[in-house]
């Protein structure tokens, strides 16, 4: 019993020294404590002297991700058919030369569709055209560039419209129309969809010469 | 004001029925051209039997508005907070390609005007000073100062109900006095219905019945209110209870004057609407005429 007894107490004593060894060692020298997990392989173990050491490691236990890919280019939105109780792809289009009028229209017309449960398609803007107003000089022949006007496009597609509903959605635009925006609503035609893309001259010129 | 408005996709049901008739006619399909007759007879029939029963006699009114042309007058509230929001962004604005040329010319004759000015020091520009920008800007205070705006609002045509132009900053309805029963009344353009029309035809025969050629573009199909009226029991026909009347709005095309300037019509705002309106009339109307 007795030199059990010893023997554990002498392993425990041990155990306490080599423990606050242990201890002293790493307090006196903190930075030897940092994990290298990062830059070791998830199949190695890395054998430090913390009982604790890589407790924080997750990473590696998520699924591996395929690398992300280029967003491909977007297919067109089918155009839908009108029905009899609902119109089917309409585009608001709104143009106006102030764009602070234009922008805020749109995006009431926007709002609006939200509350009233119509679906928007699509909110996009066309490019901005410029138009120069040139003046005729009083005395003389030649004109100088008197303005510039900018004609700003927005365009809101909304999609299958209740004919019921209709009536009561086009009133409120009108009604709250403001000064100087042009308001249209057209159906949407494959036409409208290829006319946000910039043309690409080379390309159409390879074109054709493969075609012939 | 008036925006143009796409054309309507969508027709009724019965319209397309008939479309498909028409082109059935001459298409050889008999099978085709048989059911197709066999849905409008039994559609026919249909409506037949209901009306038949149907106590009430059905008419279309035509809610013909004027648009604004102007924007309304701010509030005393609205007027200051714009002010206040332009002052802001006045503020914060950063200079324009004018008024950095009006400041680079100021400069200019500055140093001009300086003792120890020498020209050649100047750096190069051909052609200078033919236009300075504060001479460009005197000239279009006097264009502007000749410039003659119309006036907003006027007295005199705001006063005369009659007239389209009034009230430019909200909008009108019209309104017809006509013979309803016994009493003339004041009300929105009706007429009755007949057989193997839609009721939005109706209400455009309504319009075109008026002395006044007014143009007129439909929003749609469907009504937009209903207006129900029992007649009393000293004068009720039999098997007529009463009419019901179904309402169709419509936008103004153009502001031309009418050819018959002593037609009984009337462009009345919402509000003065309750002056000539009866109650139940008023209340129903009221429900869809926007006071926007």
């Amino acid at each position: 019993m007795n030199p059990v007894l010893r023997k554990l107490q002498v392993s425990v004593t041990q155990q306490v020294l080599v423990l606050n060894q242990a201890f002293t060692s790493c307090r006196a020298t903190p930075s030897i404590r940092h994990p290298i997990w990062c830059t070791a392989s998830a199949n190695e173990r890395q054998y430090r002297s913390m009982p604790t050491h890589g407790i924080g490691r997750w990473r590696y236990l998520l699924p591996k991700q395929a690398p992300k890919k280029r967003r491909e280019k977007q297919p067109m939105k089918p155009i839908l058919a009108a029905t009899d109780t609902a119109y089917g792809s309409l585009n608001v289009k709104l143009s106006g030369y102030d764009m602070t009028l234009v922008e805020h229209y749109t995006q009431y017309i926007h709002n609006l569709c939200n509350r009233l449960g119509i679906r928007v398609a699509e909110s996009y803007a066309l490019p901005t055209k410029s138009t120069e107003v040139m003046l005729m000089q009083e005395k003389g022949t030649k004109m100088y560039v008197d303005a510039v006007l900018k004609t700003h496009e927005r365009v809101v597609q909304v999609n299958s419209l209740n004919a019921a509903l209709c009536p009561v959605f086009m009133e409120v635009l009108l009604k709250n129309q403001p000064e100087g925006v042009q308001l249209s609503v057209k159906e949407h035609t494959e036409a409208d969809y290829h006319s946000r893309f910039k043309a690409r001259p080379e390309l159409e010129g390879l074109m054709a010469q493969i075609n012939q | 004001m008036a925006a143009p408005c796409g054309r309507m996709a969508s027709r009724p049901l019965f319209q397309l029925l008939s479309c498909f008739n028409r082109t059935a006619v001459g298409n050889a399909g008999i099978r085709q051209f048989s059911t197709a007759s066999v849905c409008r007879a039994t559609l026919q029939a249909k409506s037949v039997t209901e009306r038949a029963s149907s106590p009430w006699t059905l008419m279309a009114a035509v809610c013909l508005q004027r648009l604004p042309v102007i924007s309304a007058d701010c509030n005393p509230i609205e007027q200051q907070f714009k002010d206040m929001i332009l002052q802001m962004e006045l503020e914060k604005s950063v200079l324009s390609d004018h008024e950095l040329q009006l400041l680079e010319d100021a400069e200019r004759m500055r140093r001009k005007q300086a003792d120890d000015y020498d020209s050649d020091e100047e750096e190069g520009r051909d052609g200078q000073e033919i236009m300075l920008a504060q001479d460009l800007e005197d000239a279009w205070e006097q264009k502007l100062k000749s410039f003659q705006p119309a006036p907003r609002a006027r007295a005199d045509v705001d006063k005369d109900l009659t007239s389209a132009q009034r009230c430019l900053a909200e909008t009108l309805v019209l309104l017809a006095e006509q013979q309803v029963g016994k009493e003339k009344l004041w009300l929105l353009p009706q007429t009755q219905w007949q057989e193997g029309e839609t009721l939005r035809q109706t209400a455009e025969r309504a319009l075109d019945s008026l002395p006044a050629g007014y143009k007129a573009t439909f929003l749609g199909n469907a009504p937009c209110g209903v207006y129900k009226y029992k007649l009393p029991k000293a004068i009720r026909i039999e098997n007529t209870v009463g009419t019901k009347v179904f309402f169709f709005k419509a936008i103004l095309s153009d502001s031309a004057p009418p050819k018959a300037p002593k037609a009984p019509l009337l462009w009345l705002t919402k509000s003065e609407l309750q002056r000539y309106l009866k109650p139940a009339y008023m209340m129903k109307v009221d429900r869809f005429v926007l006071g926007v």
